[in-house]
């Protein structure tokens, strides 16, 4: 019923400096997966990378230990001043931002592509 | 999108499992059935209201829906198991997953508001400090507490102590969420926000909602369906338009009917009160002068 | 005719009163098998220790003073009340002996189990009974958190504890109390060979069988407390029945379960 998998499936770079890391994330982020969400999203920042895009396209489910997630990774990238792009929200995840009122707080793109552009 | 969500609850094809079912329930206190075989079937994602006068046993079943009673005949299946047949660790596991907002709001009044919305969180996952925090101030931003965090109970007023409660209700997003008298005692206002947010939680996040109201006006704002408890009997489950209709219509001269269009327009004459009437006062009051 | 009805309605009111009196003791029972069954549970987390430590603080500390006016008191009583019937004898130093028995075997244990009764049984009677009137305990219950394990143990273990603590200070106190009346009143050898004489006549019986008794009167103080506080029905006039019925069978079952114990040990001559 609860998935084991690692909730982050890919992180690649999407330069050769390092500057831009894509963390790809999928399956249900829910209290039982949040700790293993969190710990992998906070890796990448070691490299110190100017953005972070969390490409959401492939989560199914989201609850509020998954934005909570995120808020304390936002927290954390503010501090060292590096951009943080959410992508390709579904309709359902985006519902948990909205009625959270952390739409406007996070920068979210419908995209992966449009995080990369903009 | 409100729209959509609405048909999709209320035209939920039958084929589909429900999340609550309530089959041929019957429950006695001292031999007197309060409940006497109540048939309810609940869908994923749509408020129900139950509605009916004080004493009609919503409130007891209720209970039986969130598995502090228990029946004695019929059962109560939550999410697909039998509440009867599950032990205390079972029941447990799947109390994890829908949430109680009380009629008093409940809080622990040893605890400040925000350690009470942690507490589910604390005992039942295993999140750091910092991630509870965060989602402790998403829930009380979520009912508009989040100034309130650190006061205690005996601090704040019967509204807030009732959205704190139902902070601490949402605490791990359940799937299935039961008000108990959500707006019972409070101001227009207050009621209205809370009305919205049990809107809010059921069309954007699908939770299923079940409100247990003799407000009229909150439940004709929130309920997808709609049902009517008289006297331990379930006398009409219906989609909210129907019971506008009756609401709206005049009085049939069908007492069943009528029963529900003289409680859902509070008026102070029909069946309800007829009932009342014909209950023997002429003898009583004359036995009682002959008694000298 | 209405002899036989009297009679019968007699019969009746003793057995009803005989079989609730085995439901009570049977009800008190499942509480503590339930308590102790989830005692490790509460003790292994970190907020069933804090609990723990907030009610000894409540349970202890509130009480201590109290206990010790009250004791202090009684070591003077006792002092003043057995001179004279001593004095014929020429054994008024003797009172050192009989305080040191009195005081550590029954008076010690069994007034601080008084007084804890009306302070801590009262207090956490009345607690429980208002979060059942407030829904608090069916909340517990929705949020999958069993109100034994987060509320009962911790209370159960700290009158435990505490009522074992506080015994021991009540013991001193009493003889404190009589030591102080034989320097003020009593003759100045009575005072000198006080404390030689109590160390001589007491055994390390005559402690522990007091502390045994101590931590029994806890539990039941507790137990009666937290069962009658559960089962409050009916708002504030519950509650305030369930405090003073939560005395009234704590003070009754304190006594009892001394004189039981009392004959147990003196069969066994210890």
């Amino acid at each position: 019923m609860t998935e084991t998998g690692n909730p982050i499936q890919n992180v690649r770079w999407l330069d050769a400096e390092k500057t831009v890391v894509v963390v790809e994330a999928a399956g249900e982020i829910d209290l039982h997966r949040s700790a293993a969400f969190q710990e992998a999203l906070l890796e990448p920042l070691k490299k110190h990378p100017q953005r972070m895009i969390v490409d959401m396209t492939g989560v199914s489910y989201m609850d509020s230990s998954g934005v909570a997630s995120l808020v304390k990774l936002l927290s954390r990238v503010r501090r060292d001043k590096i951009n943080l792009r959410l992508a390709g929200l579904t309709p359902r995840v985006r519902n948990v931002f909205e009625i959270t009122r952390l739409d406007t707080v996070f920068e979210l793109y419908p995209s992966l592509q449009e995080a990369i552009d903009s | 999108m409100t729209q959509t969500d609405t048909d999709n609850s209320t035209n939920a094809p039958i084929s589909v499992k429900p999340v609550i079912r309530v089959v041929d329930l019957v429950k006695r206190f001292s031999g007197r059935a309060v409940l006497d075989g109540i048939n309810l079937a609940v869908h994923k994602g749509e408020t129900i209201v139950i509605m009916g006068g004080s004493g009609c046993g919503k409130s007891t079943l209720l209970r039986h829906m969130i598995g502090s009673l228990f029946p004695e005949e019929g059962r109560v299946e939550l999410l697909g198991r039998n509440l009867n047949e599950l032990d205390e660790p079972d029941l447990n596991a799947l109390r994890l997953r829908f949430g109680i907002l009380f009629q008093s709001g409940a809080l622990f009044n040893s605890m400040t508001v925000g350690e009470n919305v942690a507490l589910p969180l604390r005992e039942h996952t295993n999140l750091d400090e910092q991630t509870i925090d965060i989602m402790v101030t998403i829930k009380l931003e979520q009912v508009g507490l989040r100034e309130a965090a650190d006061l205690m109970p005996a601090e704040i007023s019967g509204g807030m102590k009732k959205r704190a409660g139902l902070a601490r209700a949402i605490a791990l997003d359940p799937e299935i969420l039961f008000y108990d008298e959500p707006s019972a005692g409070l101001d227009p206002v207050t009621s209205a926000e809370i009305d919205q947010l049990v809107m809010d939680l059921s069309g954007k996040l699908g939770v299923t909602s079940v409100v247990v109201t003799h407000e009229m006006d909150s439940a004709f704002r929130i309920a997808d369906r709609m049902a009517m408890l008289d006297r331990g009997k379930m006398i009409k489950i219906a989609p909210r338009s129907e019971f506008e209709a009756i609401r709206d219509g005049q009085a049939t001269g069908d007492e069943g009917t009528d029963l529900i269009r003289q409680f859902l327009r509070g008026d102070s004459e029909g069946p309800i009160t007829a009932r009342r009437l014909s209950t023997g006062y002429e003898e009583d009051i004359l036995e009682a002068a002959w008694e000298e | 005719m209405s002899d036989h009805a009297a009679q019968r309605n007699f019969v009746e009111a003793v057995g009803a009163r005989v079989l609730g009196g085995v439901c009570y003791l049977g009800g008190i029972t499942i509480l503590l098998g339930r308590a102790v069954s989830v005692s490790r549970a509460t003790l292994a987390r970190s907020s069933g220790r804090d609990a723990l430590i907030v009610q000894m603080v409540r349970v202890g500390v509130r009480s201590v003073g109290i206990v010790c006016l009250v004791q202090i008191f009684i070591g003077v009583i006792l002092a003043l009340q057995l001179a004279p019937p001593l004095e014929p004898w020429g054994q008024v130093e003797m009172i050192a002996n009989i305080i040191g028995i009195a005081g550590f075997r029954m008076l010690g244990p069994i007034l601080t189990a008084v007084v804890l009764s009306g302070f801590a049984g009262a207090s956490i009677a009345a607690e429980l009974g208002t979060m059942v009137v407030a829904e608090e305990i069916e909340a517990l219950q929705a949020h999958a958190l069993n109100p034994v394990r987060f509320l009962i143990v911790p209370r159960l273990l700290a009158t435990f504890v505490m009522m074992i603590l506080l015994t021991i200070i009540a013991n001193w106190m009493i003889a404190i109390g009589g030591y102080v009346t034989a320097l003020a009143v009593l003759d100045p050898e009575v005072s000198e060979g006080y404390w030689s004489l109590m160390r001589d006549q007491l055994r390390l019986r005559d402690f522990a069988s007091g502390l045994i008794m101590a931590g029994v009167f806890g539990v039941l103080i507790s137990l009666i407390a937290c069962y009658e506080g559960l089962r409050v029905r009916g708002g504030a006039e519950g509650v305030g029945k369930a405090t003073t019925m939560t005395v009234v069978y704590s003070i009754v079952s304190i006594v009892l379960a001394a004189g039981v114990f009392t004959a147990i040990f003196y069969v066994f001559g210890f």
